[in-house]
């Protein structure tokens, strides 16, 4: 057979590693900004630099701009050697690579504007959702491509993760991004209220299954018998690891909402996946730590596997936490909580940063034939990012654990004994403490940067590294007896719709009865669209990031009902394009801030945003005093209220040209209220509509039984 | 066609029962694929496992 003499592209993958490394300072750099914020709440500094529009821009970050271009980096290096071929083509890598970097420039200074979608880690707006639709088909055709003209006959299982990864973030992607434009820049989600938080945690769970976990997995199958140089421990645990790892994976997203309004049902099924994800997960983890078997010795001296294994390590302690978490009484005390971050960061920081690293380490001399610049300043990073991740989690858990107790807390009388605010200032020296954490990784990312650089400088890089294969022999004709994974295996389009049916059960049948039975929300006649003032206040609320530290779901306990008033009904959100739960309580739940023991007058609120520390002494919120200058862009409302119509909202037959005198005519009143309270505010500022919004928040329900008790 | 899938899943009593079909979904899927990975022949297993391996590439000493 005649082999054939071709060459890997190693210029793509460095422009990727670089980018990896560029954005993960970057998106830890804006982390540790932002954690600091929560110790100095000076920090935020004007609108633009406030803790609700840059935590997203963090998180962002971090997943799509330093994961994302880890992932890419990996797959573009580990996929043609799998395939013993070039990238199908140099014009989509080129488009591919600048494509996903412009999305991430957009983001960056779009969030910062308070450009957002208001839903976490799906806040980029439509056009930006569109481009990175467009950006993903390129690198899937790509990736197709090369595998179609590949020349080993089988798909290791490193590729079979990248199938996955690719069918499954294009599907979660493309259902997430559901949205009505009505601008150029802004839009509402499709979804509302129950469903909408269905939606966006079945996406957000998969985000971290399909983005942050799935790819990875396959540079772990990649990466880790590389650099162990011998294979991978079980081939058969692999298959079996992959295929149960999807299957599972995607059903798994109800468990960020136990004890919410979500229907019971749903939220079973979410908790008996999630439980099950522990068996593949760990044997993964498994799997990659038993290739090792043999070889610890090398552990030792050799930093490219120090940081393989823990980042391994990392990704077994986050995947048993998963599961725990999602168990009801373990979610009763830790949602809402810093405990969240802990995971999340062993899982970001430990799994995603340290296999990272590692890759760059093992990737960076090949590329560039040379050896490392420095083994002891790569080993000096191993400890900053190890210790950086303890410094940052254990703080962190202690002070979620904290927080949840403290907020739980009776006196013997029968009352809670902590306000709120006592519970924000006990965990100020937590959230230092969480701050020294990451200053130490992100140093760790600094000598990486040093000594890579380096590396660079001494080598020179390979752009076009010399193979040479045999090409496949066509006898595609399956003969009899053939295993049937070979059958799949030699075949990538089949691959993908096998992976696409067993994610898509999943979703299926979790989204689809939530959205159509109608019991699964019971309607409250007492509910009423926003007015067109409360309407622009809630968008204002989603442009701050409010959402980012308030919740606006109140569980069933005691200890909830007590602080905030009822608990939180399925039938309360049907008008909230888009859905404002939450997910973590920095600061105090709102969804009945405009009702019962929580009412404040619209002077408290007008003091409050504009000042915070002067009605609540050591709070750590942010100040909104541009609201009181920022006139209220009333030429929007008539497009809102249009599109809230299109998307079922019961406003009135040509009500939206009406809106407009609505609106003033309540801004006045909110005005006139201010005044009696001895403040001078013009009605057409925004803090008059977040006024309008805070104060209806919660109190259609209360309305509800003002009749029935007339009755 | 929509239409008449929406009005007969507004209809389906016990929604609850959904879980269960999941499980036995899964648990067949399970069990099916647990059977197949047992039958692959143990040479072909270890010649996939070394796809990665094989290719190697001069090797560069990195550290």
């Amino acid at each position: 057979m005649q082999v054939e003499k071709f060459y890997y592209d190693n210029k793509i993958v460095k422009n990727f590693a670089y980018a990896t490394i560029f954005w993960g300072a970057i998106g830890m750099l804006v982390g540790l900004w932002v954690s600091l914020q929560l110790v100095f709440p000076q920090l935020n500094i004007t609108q633009y630099g406030s803790f609700g529009r840059l935590r997203p821009l963090h998180t962002n970050a971090v997943i799509f701009a330093f994961v994302g271009n880890g992932i890419f980096m990996g797959v573009y290096y580990s996929l043609q050697r799998l395939c013993k071929a070039r990238m199908f083509s140099d014009k989509l890598s080129y488009i591919h690579f600048w494509g996903w970097q412009l999305i991430i420039v957009a983001a960056a200074i779009t969030l910062p504007l308070g450009l957002t979608n208001g839903a976490e880690y799906a806040e980029l707006i439509w056009p930006i959702d569109f481009a990175i639709t467009i950006i993903w088909v390129v690198f899937g055709w790509n990736m197709f491509g090369t595998i179609i003209k590949r020349r080993e006959k089988h798909l290791y299982v490193a590729i079979w993760f990248y199938i996955a990864t690719f069918v499954t973030v294009a599907v979660l992607h493309i259902v997430r991004s559901g949205e009505l434009p009505y601008t150029w820049l802004k839009s509402y989600s499709w979804y509302s209220g129950v469903q909408d938080a269905l939606v966006q945690w079945w996406y957000g769970h998969n985000a971290v299954a399909f983005f942050l976990t799935t790819p990875y997995l396959g540079l772990m199958y990649y990466f880790l018998p590389k650099a162990a140089n011998r294979p991978v421990y079980s081939y058969r645990l692999s298959i079996i690891h992959f295929w149960s790892l999807i299957f599972l994976y995607i059903w798994a997203g109800p468990h960020h909402l136990l004890y919410t309004a979500l229907p019971n049902w749903a939220q079973s099924l979410g908790i008996v996946f999630s439980v099950m994800l522990i068996f593949p997960s760990w044997g993964g983890m498994i799997n990659g730590l038993l290739t090792l078997r043999g070889a610890w010795d090398r552990v030792r001296d050799d930093v490219v596997l120090k940081f393989m294994v823990v980042a391994v390590t990392a990704y077994g302690m986050a995947t048993f936490e998963g599961p725990m978490l999602s168990l009801k009484s373990v979610s009763a005390i830790s949602h809402y909580t810093d405990w969240i971050i802990a995971h999340v960061h062993v899982g970001a920081l430990g799994w995603n940063g340290m296999l990272t690293f590692g890759v760059l380490y093992w990737l960076i001399p090949r590329i560039f034939k040379t050896p490392l610049h420095s083994k002891k300043l790569a080993s000096r990073h191993f400890w900053l990012a190890t210790l950086g991740i303890l410094f940052y989690t254990i703080p962190m858990y202690w002070a979620g654990i904290q927080q949840s107790l403290m907020w739980k807390q009776f006196t013997e009388a029968g009352q809670l004994k902590y306000t709120f605010l006592e519970t924000v200032t006990y965990m100020k020296p937590f959230y230092a403490m969480r701050s020294l954490g990451g200053t130490l990784y992100l140093l760790g990312v600094f000598v990486m940067f040093y000594n890579i650089y380096k590396t660079v400088k001494a080598g020179k890089l390979v752009a076009n590294e010399e193979a040479e294969a045999a090409p496949i022999i066509k006898e595609e004709v399956a003969h009899k007896g053939e295993h049937w994974h070979r059958w799949i295996e030699r075949r990538p389009v089949q691959m993908m719709i096998v992976a696409l049916v067993v994610i898509l059960i999943g979703g299926i049948i979790e989204l689809v009865p939530t959205f159509l039975i109608k019991s699964n929300v019971p309607t409250i006649s007492s509910v009423k669209p926003y007015t067109p003032l409360e309407l622009q206040g809630r968008d204002i609320y989603v442009r701050e990031g409010c959402y980012t530290c308030h919740s606006q779901m109140i569980r069933p306990f005691r200890s909830e009902t007590e602080r905030y008033g009822e608990y939180s009904k399925a039938g309360e959100f049907v008008y909230d394009h888009p859905f404002q739960w939450g997910s973590k309580r920095i600061g105090p739940d709102l969804a009945r801030e405009g009702s019962g023991n929580l009412k404040k007058s619209d002077g408290w609120h007008f003091r409050h945003l504009r000042e915070p520390s002067s009605m609540s002494e050591g709070s750590i919120m942010p100040p909104y005093a541009f609201m009181i200058e920022q006139n209220l862009d009333t030429s929007l409302t008539v497009g809102k209220i249009k599109a809230m119509q299109t998307l079922g909202v019961p406003y009135p037959k040509g009500y939206e040209y009406q809106a407009n005198s609505d609106l003033m005519m309540q801004a006045n009143s909110v005005r006139i209220n201010l005044k009696i309270e001895g403040i001078q505010v013009s009605a057409n500022k925004e803090i008059i509509a977040l006024i309008a919004y805070l104060q209806r928040m919660g109190t259609d329900i209360s309305k509800q039984q003002t009749v029935s008790q007339n009755k | 066609m929509f239409k008449y899938i929406k009005q007969y899943a507004e209809s389906i009593a016990n929604v609850g029962v959904y879980p269960i079909i999941s499980l036995l979904i899964f648990f067949l899927f399970f069990i099916v694929l647990l059977v197949m990975v047992k039958r692959m022949k143990k040479d072909r297993v270890a010649e996939l496992s070394r796809i990665p391996l094989d290719n190697e590439e001069v090797t560069t000493p990195t550290l």
